[in-house]
């Protein structure tokens, strides 16, 4: 009974291996029928349960967070504003970039892909081995996710999609050893392939050594795949290391900008047009309508200001004649006559008071010499 | 007298039975949770709650086949959740079974600590059989880590230091 049942998984493992060009073996990425049904059984019986513990915690999560531990929740709102406003200015400016970008990349008959469409899905299962760095998200192919769609969260690039089932799907993450993206270094624009290592940390191998390159510089991706848009951020470089099988090349290890082992929530994309989606054309215009209202109030506020200077008086008038003794028995409140401002630009008022430009305070117990000093000053 | 000492008697003595949602439902639990914990421990893979439960079953029936059917199911449905080939898990699993269920037939089962290192020494053995079907079988390249291994066989112990109680409150007592 034992050979007979190790026999029958030996051949199914011969099925399911072929040798690649360069001689090596290897498991070939399109399963067969027979090895898809397989997992699709499997599938079948993991997801339903995984999908109600997900929700689950989720609805606890959710029930804590947003209904009863509220503390900081405004001063965090007012903070996010803050940083949108901010981001939506940058966004403007940024965005002449790209339209130039756009014209020149027109010009060179070369397309930039942007991210066109997203689906957000839920983390909801792994495979359980550490070896096989994989997780299931909670849609599949009947919410439009397919082979090969790059998944990404906010902070970085994740994975891509290797398996779709009805309502779920399999992500090969970036640090599986299997994996592969093609990457850029920020700085020095090295090219590699990203792919993890044994105990599941992404590195970027077949470079050759480049003594720029050092711990810290950002890496992103590469665009030359077909799976990650260029420009995502993957990471920063945390090592470098000379490649043990081949001499003049190096390995660098990259910490990845998203945290791999703590998903949650994640981004599949769905779609890349060569030009913008209507949200973020909308999101330009309102940085540009936000743009243009902080231009004009910056411009308004510059005008209020000149006007305001011209109108008050200034500290020292250029037409004013030398600063003149303080006359004897005067107040000890007043302030001294060179100090007094004057405005001789000022019409002057029918009746003045001690609002009107160049009055001074006027303690009320000492009527007469007020009324001296006043009349000293206006002209 | 000749029965009295032949396994045939040994396991029809000691042989436990179990409701058949037990059979049922362990086996699925086990799979799912191997699934969906390593979410909830941020990656922490290092224990094989399928390994706990087809050497728990596999022992207290006694029976080197269902071990072996036990073990083989339990393999490839870990290997279906993966993107590697299926059946190297179901190999390691099914001789896994196979030994625990013909060393059940010759040892005392109810023996907590015995049962601890058993599952113990076959988690390593499991890890050594993926290895070797990688290596020889497959030709491929598949790293050594002993020492996560080594973990990994601790945490399955652990595992089951757990899951075997549970477990043995389930069976059907005459």
């Amino acid at each position: 009974m034992l050979l007979v049942v190790l026999l029958a998984q030996i051949i199914g493992l011969a099925v399911q291996v072929r040798r690649t060009d360069s001689g090596r073996n290897t498991i070939d990425p399109r399963d067969p029928a027979g090895v898809r049904l397989i997992r699709l059984w499997a599938d079948a019986v993991v997801t339903p349960p995984e999908q109600i513990f997900h929700a689950t915690k989720l609805g606890s999560v959710s029930l804590w967070q947003n209904y009863i531990d509220l503390r900081h929740t405004r001063e965090q709102n007012q903070e996010l504003q803050k940083t949108i406003d901010r981001l939506r200015l940058e966004q403007a400016s940024l965005m002449e970039d790209a339209r130039q970008g756009e014209r020149l990349q027109a010009l060179l008959d070369f397309q930039q892909k942007y991210i066109y469409k997203t689906l957000a899905a839920q983390a909801i299962g792994s495979s359980g081995n550490d070896s096989s760095r994989v997780f299931y998200l909670d849609k599949g192919s009947a919410d439009g996710l397919e082979r090969d769609m790059a998944v990404i969260t906010p902070d970085g690039i994740v994975g891509k999609v290797r398996e779709v089932f009805p309502h779920s799907a399999q992500v090969l993450a970036i640090n599986d050893p299997t994996s592969g993206a093609g990457v850029i270094l920020e700085t020095t624009r090295t090219r590699g392939i990203l792919r993890g290592d044994a105990i599941g940390r992404p590195q970027i191998v077949g470079i050759l050594a480049d003594q720029r390159i050092q711990p810290g510089e950002k890496v992103l991706t590469a665009g030359g795949d077909l799976v990650f848009p260029r420009g995502l951020p993957v990471g920063e470089v945390v090592r470098i290391a000379p490649d043990p099988d081949r001499d003049s090349f190096i390995d660098v290890t990259v910490k990845p900008a998203a945290h791999l082992d703590r998903l949650d929530e994640v981004l599949v994309i769905t779609s890349t047009q060569p030009r913008f989606s209507a949200e973020q054309q909308q999101d330009m215009a309102a940085s540009v309508v936000l743009k243009g209202a902080e231009a004009a109030a910056i411009k308004q506020q510059q005008k209020a200001s000149q006007i305001m200077a011209e109108r008050l008086p200034g500290l020292t008038d250029p037409n004013a004649p030398a600063p003149a003794t303080q006359p004897p028995g005067q107040d000890q409140a007043a302030p001294p006559a060179a100090t007094a401002p004057a405005a001789p630009k000022l019409l002057q008022p029918k009746h003045p008071d001690r609002f009107t430009p160049g009055a001074q305070p006027q303690p009320p117990q000492d009527k007469e010499s007020s009324a001296t000093h006043q009349a000293g000053r206006n002209p | 007298m000749m029965r009295v000492l032949g396994a045939d008697y040994r396991r029809d003595l000691g042989s436990r039975s179990y409701p058949l949602l037990v059979y049922t439902l362990a086996p699925l639990t086990a799979l799912v949770l191997q699934s969906w914990l390593p979410r909830l421990l941020h990656g922490y893979t290092w224990f094989d709650l399928p390994l706990v439960v087809t050497i728990y079953f596999a022992l207290a029936r006694r029976d080197p086949i269902q071990g072996t059917m036990m073990g083989a199911g339990m393999g490839i449905f870990e290997d279906a959740l993966t993107h590697h080939a299926i059946g190297v898990n179901g190999i390691a699993k099914t001789v896994a079974g196979f030994l625990a269920g013909s060393v059940g037939v010759r040892i005392d089962v109810d023996n907590y600590i015995i049962r601890l290192m058993m599952t113990f020494l076959l988690s390593l053995l499991c890890s050594v059989i993926y290895i070797l079907v990688y290596r020889v079988l497959l030709g491929m390249d598949q790293e050594w880590r002993w020492l996560e291994e080594l973990m990994k066989a601790v945490g399955t112990s652990a595992a089951a230091s757990i899951l075997f109680p549970l477990l043995d409150r389930t069976q059907i007592r005459d």
